[in-house]
């Protein structure tokens, strides 16, 4: 699959809790996010003239037909600023869709998504893609689906989980985390996710832990599968000029031949034992 | 109805079918735009900077936007020469652009020895010797900035090229018709004008600075009027010395305004990261100004500016051209 740049216009843009804002965007045609798998990004750009130069790298939170597509964000800088501010039909120009994805359920594996604040989006895709697809085969074959998933989901207060409700209507189970304990177990989520995985290595169960959040968070989510032997696949955040391997701005520090591969194109995912961090 | 534009143009001894070229470092070696553009539409390419041996790159962060550009401190990562010529250059090769191949060294010996590697019967059409980048060791600092150093060095690999070899100069000088004339009178085929300008970006919530090595190079169209005024010095006081002209081009009337200064070709550079198809726009634009403006052909736009009455007189000779060559 080829990424391309095209223009969309922004259908709506939903205001959330805790400063985040959900872009629902169309195309006047079919594009290749059409085919995008969760862990993929897109880079957006408005029309910001000659002060912001760069467009600003999203993870596709879904492409639910060949034209239309939605990221999550939150107002961090001047670009998120910007595009917190858009509304519809305003125009954005879109590259994508770009990076390597989480790789699939394999049968007979649970996944474990550990979701960190604005790092929602990629396992939200996730388990809307796979959570739906269990359901579906729950139906028709009645045995326990391999694509089964949990949501350990953590953010500073309850405004920062967002999107509750979808996890509610798939059937994800979500363990939740605040750091103000106002809602799930009080502190980060590792904290719901440690005796996760002692329980599955105390019932001999096969899981998989897929994560994306703030640096620090996948930090410690690496820390505690490393201790474990768990596999692990994290989602990583860098800043990018380009996001397709050009201006290698993005460099994620990695165990083996090279010091560095590159987050838009080695990545985002990157397995939790390769990434080089103290 | 007007005649087509002729976009055609030389830098020195090289032909270019259009003025608009890929800058080094924004373009990595090609391959990743032929997706987004026609590549063909290009009058060149200038690879990712190429050094004898491989290099790795500077730690993180790299990159942060600034008001207008944008710095960075990648670390003149590259193939090294030997993968560049047997993975990278047969793609440019056959692309029918013309081809100018970035390369340094780390130090005198290194840069005559990738000269010497990436010279004749290869198919390369310019080699661009980047005498400017902040990320050397060893007194690197002085082959950008000291008019005799540069010289020498110009001149040393001139002689084992045995191609077209177009310096591109660093803009933190104080003189840089003086750096111009140096590298002109050892053989160059030309100047490429401007490199990044040295800066620095803070977070004050960290302390610290935006990037790892604190001082990074700033690009974009922040530094368009430093990266003109340059060229048009240069191109007043050495009128027989080709220039390549580049600093935050994003339009067709940045590009114009280069070749009026004096600039006969261009390079595009921070522009390719949001847009992948900027060079075939640009010149596009270009293409439309030029005939709203009554400009038949690129040539006769190079240089074609007029000054004002109170325009300071250009240096006919620079101060370097007083000493004796080294």
């Amino acid at each position: 699959m080829t990424a391309a740049q095209f223009e969309v216009r922004v259908e709506a843009n939903r205001r959330l809790s805790g400063g985040y804002f959900l872009l629902e965007l169309v195309a006047a045609a079919p594009t290749p996010i059409a085919a995008a798998e969760p862990g993929q990004f897109v880079m957006l750009r408005g029309e910001w003239g000659r002060e912001l130069l760069n467009p600003r790298a999203f993870s596709i939170l879904d492409a639910p037909d060949p034209t239309r597509f939605s990221i999550l964000a939150k107002t961090y800088g001047e670009g998120t600023r910007r595009l917190s501010r858009v509304g519809p039909g305003d125009r954005l120009t879109a590259t994508g869709p770009l990076g390597v994805a989480f790789s699939p359920p394999s049968p007979g594996v649970r996944d474990l998504l550990v979701a960190g604040g604005v790092g929602l989006p990629p396992l939200h895709f996730y388990a809307r893609k796979y959570a739906k697809r269990a359901r579906e085969s729950d139906m028709s074959e009645g045995a326990c689906p391999s694509g089964q998933v949990e949501m350990y989901y953590g953010g500073r207060n309850s405004d920062d989980l967002v999107l509750l409700g979808d996890l509610e209507a798939w059937g994800v189970a979500a363990h939740l985390a605040t750091e103000d304990g106002g809602v799930g177990v009080r502190g980060y989520v590792t904290a719901a996710l440690a005796p996760r995985l002692d329980a599955a290595a105390s019932a001999g169960e096969a899981v998989r832990v897929l994560a994306c959040g703030p640096t620090p968070m996948l930090a410690a989510v690496r820390r505690l599968v490393l201790d474990r032997g768990v596999q692990a696949y994290l989602c990583l955040e860098e800043n990018m000029a380009c996001g397709f391997g050009v201006c290698l701005g993005c460099a994620v520090p990695v165990y083996g031949p090279k010091p560095y591969r590159y987050c838009c194109t080695d990545g985002p995912v990157f397995d939790a034992r390769e990434v080089r961090w103290p | 109805m007007t005649a087509d534009i002729d976009l055609s143009t030389t830098c020195g001894p090289v032909k270019l079918c259009s003025p608009i070229l890929a800058a080094s470092g924004c373009f990595a070696y090609g391959q990743q735009f032929a997706a987004f553009t026609d590549l063909r539409a290009l009058g060149g390419i200038s690879t990712k900077g190429i050094s004898p041996l491989p290099r790795q790159g500077n730690p993180l962060p790299r990159i942060c936007e600034t008001t207008g550009g944008m710095l960075n401190s990648i670390g003149l990562e590259n193939v090294g020469v030997e993968a560049f010529v047997r993975e990278k250059l047969p793609f440019l090769r056959d692309l029918g652009v013309s081809v100018w191949v970035n390369f340094f060294g780390t130090d005198f010996e290194t840069y005559v020895e990738c000269a010497r590697s990436l010279g004749a019967g290869q198919g390369i059409d310019a080699l661009e010797m980047n005498i400017s980048c902040p990320n050397i060791k060893k007194g690197g600092i002085e082959f950008g900035t000291v008019p005799e150093v540069a010289h020498r060095l110009t001149r040393a690999c001139v002689e084992v090229a045995g191609v077209p070899v177009i310096v591109k100069l660093s803009p933190n000088v104080s003189d840089i018709v003086a750096m111009a004339d140096a590298v002109h009178q050892a053989g160059a085929a030309g100047v490429s004008l401007i490199n990044t300008i040295t800066g620095m970006a803070v977070d004050v919530r960290t302390r610290r600075p935006k990037i790892a090595t604190t001082y990074g190079g700033l690009s974009g169209p922040a530094i368009k009027p430093i990266a003109l005024r340059m060229v048009h010095q240069v191109a007043r006081a050495l009128p027989a010395l080709p220039i390549c002209g580049m600093g935050g081009i994003l339009g067709g009337e940045d590009a114009l305004e280069f070749l009026m200064a004096g600039a006969h070709c261009v390079q595009v550079g921070t522009a390719n990261f949001a847009e992948p198809g900027s060079c075939a726009r640009i010149t596009d634009e270009l293409r439309d100004l030029m005939r709203t403006l009554g400009l038949s052909s690129v040539r006769a736009a190079i240089g074609c500016l007029e000054g004002h009455p109170a325009e300071p007189e250009p240096m006919l000779r620079s101060p370097w051209s007083l000493r004796e060559p080294v």
